[in-house]
């Protein structure tokens, strides 16, 4: 294994070998912008200000609880409970509002919500040791048993006005919450890519050991990463209850999957250490296409069911050939 | 009655293994010599079938051998020791030997009782008292090594492979392997014994096989050669040329680390050690002894019962890897992949990682400035690679090595920690990585070293600690140092 | 080491059941001296009979575990399986036999799929099951939107049936777990299971038929949902496209309090069936506590929560 042999291994490379480099690099950037001019081919109306606008007023909650599963995923773990914790926020949201509390009170006790959520989940993980996928399986679960009792079955309230505006809004055709999810995706591209808080995530996520050993505390930043991933999952449970206009007990019921869908699609690998928002954000919006699509193109609903499942198990197959 | 003709093998951006021909009497005992990553496991994963060759030929006992997979090796009757065991903890001992090949009765059903009786039968032939109800992962490791060697029993082995079988068991222990392995040669079996021990090839092997690189070097009867002759085939160079001269010992100066009656669960017992400044201090010993575990017990990577460090006066009952760093201490680890390197990341954040305040300014990471970092130190070290953006992962073991020295350097200001520096890294990196050793050293810098290799423990260290069954054995210094010293206070038996 | 007792000795080994069986008793006492109905013959055997459904799909699901893996497509394959079995019987008594074998026969198919999927793709099995779920539960919506077709009377005794007072049922998944502890502990098939799970590596090193096991796991994964189909449909008279949707997360709880390590290698079926007990029997108590099905939820999650905090699995690196 001489430096020689190694490096003429390297020279070796060749353009066809570079073209495959850009292609696995951007290769589901590539895939986003197919999917969408092939639409539109298909259907003109999917290209639409209307329907685009629509796309996006949906995105933008998937796209907040992707940023929180991508922290958790980078760190080699899995957010099981983030439904869950988006159901609980809504509930409890509209709730408050029916005895009339005011909204920076009911902001502050939904992301309350969620960050207690994340750092039970970021406890169990660390100190206990326990699988990040049984740990958050259990808060999820534990967080739908009160959200049943707080709600005895049936919500109650309405969804503050202002949290109907921000979900359900636009301004010149730019959705309130799409501004938000902007917002969000900037500052936490920052967090992950530029601060040092970001390189501890990956560093940990690549391999605890080696964190721990670099004087790294990988606990700390384990529960930290749990912790935005609930109080994201909080603030996009507000977003969806604005954007549906009415609460009940299963807001964001199937988030938790199609929010990991996403990571993966985008390229951040359940190994942990690897992966960027960004790409979280492009797997979010490919889930949003495809299922916006199959409607426009007058296909059964459920066969959105079924393509994500397809989409999901092609997808990690690409990574896994790719890692090889 | 095993014959390679032109087998190569190689993986992406290395060449493993370049046309090796070799063939394997019944009946004798092989050694198979070379440094670390001259392709000597590649070479066995091939014969036993886990790696497919690119190229080339097999013929085992007559035939020719076609796409070997672990089990159709098996079946021909190759077994493989690898140095890391392939044992399952959670199952038993009489499971572990015929797993596989389990003892079925009537229907075709395992049949535990005869399980069992069998595993005791051969046990006692290999002449062990091992219950074959425990679970592996109770045992001992020598223990595992004899479970590992009565697997290959369980069916006509005509081929066994060893690699390293001496690296984790004593004296004693390796005697009882050895009359074992003469009793399987007498009847027939062929043996390729892979050690970097060389004294014991000479003590039981027939014929030896040298690997440099990836390329067959000799293959000669073992009275054809002597300990000198054949290191510097293995080497390539005369051990002269490889460690750099040592320091004169008015050089050094005072104890900038004190650690003192180190306990660590089951592994280290009250040893205590001093470095010096600009002092290279070797800590020798076997597989085992507790050396690592101290040196992480000192770092704090590892929870210590008792003990105190005193760093520069400074005096820590309780160490962690935070600390260690802040006050000056570097730990480059044994496992490169499973400790040191952040294998997802790229060569310039990896060599920052131990000391990110350097390149914070706000909580941002300044990434121009770390990419400086990255440059300066590449052109340092000559780490052969694309740039600071390169992933560490597509990098040869020895410039990852060189990634990771680099990373320390920067940040221990009094001691470094070495655990096996030169493990799976090639020769010129190797002398490389001396020579930067001896730099830090001749800074005023103490050095730790942790080996198995004794002509790398001689050559580097001013000073040499022993370190056996957990305690501290014995200290050599200057002209004391030689390896029947190191080897007695290594392996002394109680009754000594 | 010292030679210590076998009492002691499978203690430590077998500290989940022991643990099961302990919380079994502690439970039964309790809700003995709370409530005299609880003690009436005919509530235990209802707790027996509830567990079933639970018990069957864990079944095949701590198979999957030990190997390492998970089966995430159970609640779906559930729920398309027993709409199937509903819709196409649809009241004719003649094709119960010959619908409830092909429905065997497609959950083996289902199973075996993941497995094969598992082995070509060398995705993860959490992806690759959650895929197929996803896909099967799409397939159950095209197939019907609510609750489809109707079974004869007489497909009830499945569920409610008894012999010698027993419930046919709760008998069968017993003698079933049954027979798959003697197949992991008497037949080579069974032992791979364990080895795989406890070493990856070391079982393709050991020439170990791993692909066999992997495929052989999800295949009884499988079956085991085919029978949970067909006994809910003979429990609920109907199968409904989100018949199994709880069942996915709820199969993992019993195996793991159980005590099958969730990282494969370790643990056992039996462990499995006393878990299944242990919620049916918990959920029976807060019943007759009057607590609301809502806390029964909490109660759930913390048994998890207690449940894999006690058996830590100690081979995760330090």
């Amino acid at each position: 294994m001489s430096d020689a042999v190694h490096l003429q291994g390297t020279e070796d490379e060749s353009n066809s070998s570079k073209l495959k480099t850009i292609a696995s690099r951007f290769g589901i950037h590539i895939f986003l912008v197919a999917l969408i001019v092939m639409s539109g081919i298909i259907s003109p109306a999917f290209l639409s200000a209307n329907n685009i606008s629509n796309m996006l007023l949906q995105a933008a909650p998937l796209g907040i609880v992707v940023i929180g599963q991508a922290f958790v995923i980078i760190l080699r773990g899995l957010d099981l409970s983030v439904a869950s914790v988006m159901a609980t926020a809504a509930v409890i949201a509209t709730g408050l509002s029916g005895v009339n509390a005011d909204v920076p009170a009911i902001v502050g006790v939904s992301l309350a919500i969620g960050a207690a959520t994340g750092l039970v989940n970021g406890l169990l993980v660390t100190k206990r040791d326990v699988s990040p996928f049984l740990a958050t399986l259990a808060t999820m679960i534990v967080l739908q048993g009160f959200r049943f009792a707080y709600t005895q079955g049936a919500p109650s309230g309405n969804v503050p006005p202002l949290f109907r505006v921000i979900g359900s809004e636009t301004l010149y055709g730019i959705p309130y919450n799409l501004m938000l999810l902007a917002v969000i995706a900037v500052i936490f591209t920052v967090v992950l890519s530029r601060s040092r808080f970001g390189r501890e995530v990956y560093i940990t996520g690549g391999n605890p050991v080696t964190a721990r050993l670099l004087g790294i505390n990988a606990d700390r930043v384990t529960i930290i990463g749990y912790v935005i991933s609930g109080v994201l999952a909080s603030i996009a449970g507000l977003v969806l209850s604005g954007y549906v206009g009415i609460v009940d007990n299963w807001v964001g019921r199937g988030f938790e999957l199609d929010s990991i869908v996403a990571a993966v699609m985008g390229g951040i690998a359940l190994t942990g250490g690897r992966g960027t928002i960004i790409g979280g954000l492009v797997g979010a919006a490919i889930l949003i296409v495809v299922f916006n699509a199959v409607l426009l193109f007058g296909m059964p609903v459920q066969l959105q069911i079924i393509i994500k499942g397809l989409v999901i198990v092609m997808a990690a197959a690409f990574y896994v050939r790719r890692s090889n | 009655m095993l014959k390679l003709s032109n087998i190569t093998k190689s993986f992406p951006g290395v060449r493993a293994l370049s046309g090796i021909n070799l063939e394997i009497r019944a009946g004798e005992i092989h050694a198979l010599v070379g440094e670390n990553g001259a392709g000597k496991s590649t070479m066995i994963k091939i014969i036993a079938g886990a790696y497919q060759p690119d190229g080339g030929e097999i013929e085992f006992d007559g035939h020719r051998l076609q796409a070997v997979t672990p089990a159709s090796a098996k079946r021909a009757g190759i077994h493989v020791i690898y140095q890391e065991f392939v044992l399952f903890p959670h199952l038993s001992v009489a499971e572990n030997i015929f797993l596989g090949y389990e003892r079925t009765g009537r229907f075709g059903l395992v049949d535990h009782k005869q399980t069992r009786r069998d595993a005791v039968e051969l046990l006692a032939r290999l002449g062990v008292d091992i219950d074959p109800d425990r679970m592996v992962s109770e045992l001992t490791v020598a223990d595992q090594q004899m479970v590992e060697i009565s697997k290959a029993l369980v069916h006509k082995v005509k081929l066994l492979i060893l690699d390293e079988p001496t690296a984790v068991i004593s004296g004693r222990e390796a005697d009882l392997l050895f009359a074992r392995l003469k009793a399987l040669k007498a009847e027939g079996v062929a043996i390729i014994y892979v050690s970097h021990r060389l004294e014991e090839i000479f003590q039981i092997a027939d014929r030896v096989t040298v690997f440099k690189d990836g390329e067959h070097v000799t293959t000669t009867e073992i009275k054809n050669v002597n300990r000198e002759k054949l290191i510097s085939l293995m080497v390539g160079r005369d051990l002269k040329d490889i460690f750099p001269p040592k320091r004169p010992a008015a050089s050094f100066g005072k104890v900038v680390l004190k650690a003192e009656h180190i306990t660590v669960e089951g592994r280290v017992k009250s040893a205590s050690l001093e470095l010096r400044a600009g002092e290279i201090t070797g800590l020798a010993g076997m597989v085992g002894a507790g050396r690592t575990e101290m040196a992480m017990g000192l770092f704090g990577g590892l929870p210590v019962q008792s003990g105190t460090v005193t760093v520069d006066g400074e005096t820590f009952t309780k160490m962690t890897p935070a600390l260690a760093i802040e006050k000056g201490i570097g730990f480059v680890t044994e496992d490169r992949k499973g400790q040191g390197l952040a294998m997802q990341l790229d060569v310039a954040s990896n060599i920052t990682a131990a000391n990110l305040s350097a390149v914070t300014k706000g909580g941002l990471i300044d990434h121009s400035q770390e990419t400086a970092i990255a440059k300066q130190e590449i052109g340092k070290y000559r780490i052969a690679c694309r740039g600071p953006a390169t992933s560490v992962a597509t990098m040869s073991g020895g410039n990852q090595q060189k990634v990771i020295v680099a990373r320390w350097a920067r940040t221990c200001r009094k001691v470094l920690i070495l655990d096996e520096p030169t493990r799976g890294v090639d020769v010129g990196a190797k002398t490389e990585i001396y020579k930067i050793m001896n730099e830090l050293a001749a800074q005023g810098i103490a050095i730790l070293m942790i080996s198995s290799e004794l002509p790398e423990v001689i050559g580097m260290s001013d000073r040499v600690i022993v370190m056996r069954e957990g305690v501290v054995s014995g200290e050599l210094n200057g002209a004391e140092i030689n390896e029947q010293a190191i080897m007695s206070l290594a392996t002394q038996h109680t009754a000594a | 080491m010292e030679q210590t007792s076998a009492l002691g000795s499978f203690v430590r080994r077998n500290r989940g059941l022991v643990v099961v069986v302990l919380l079994l008793i502690a439970l039964l006492i309790f809700g003995s001296f709370y409530s005299d109905r609880f003690r009436t013959t005919s509530n235990i055997l209802n707790v027996f009979e509830q567990s079933t459904g639970l018990a069957l799909v864990s079944l095949g699901q701590t198979l999957t575990i030990l190997t390492g893996g998970i089966d995430m497509s159970v609640g779906s394959m559930i729920s398309l399986l027993s709409l199937l079995t509903s819709g196409l019987i649809d009241g004719k008594a003649n094709l119960v036999v010959p619908v409830a074998a092909g429905i065997l026969v497609l959950g083996a198919l289902i199973g075996a799929i993941n497995g094969l999927g598992i082995v070509w793709l060398k995705v993860h099995p959490l992806i690759v099951t959650l895929g197929m779920g996803a896909l099967l539960q799409g397939i159950a919506l095209l197939y019907s939107l609510g609750p489809a077709g109707k079974v004869p009377p007489n497909f009830k005794f499945l569920a409610y049936g008894k012999v010698l007072g027993l419930p046919i049922a709760a008998v069968f998944a017993i003698l079933l777990f049954i027979a798959v502890a003697l197949f992991l502990r008497y037949v080579r098939l069974g032992r791979y299971i364990y080895a795989v799970g406890d070493d990856h590596t070391g079982a393709r090193l050991m020439g170990l038929p791993r692909s066999r096991v992997i495929i052989f796991v999800y295949t009884m994964s499988g079956i085991c949902c085919a029978l949970t189909s067909i006994y809910l449909v003979s429990r609920f008279g109907v199968g409904q496209p989100y018949t199994g949707i709880n069942y996915t997360l709820a199969s993992i709880t019993p195996v793991v309090v159980g005590g099958t390590l969730l990282a494969g290698g370790r643990g056992g079926v039996i462990g499995t069936l006393l878990g299944a007990y242990l919620i049916s029997l918990i959920n029976n108590v807060l019943n007759f506590m009057d607590v609301s099905t809502h806390y029964q939820l909490i109660a759930q999650g913390l048994i998890v929560i207690a449940a894999v905090s006690i058996y830590v699995d100690k081979r995760k690196r330090i």
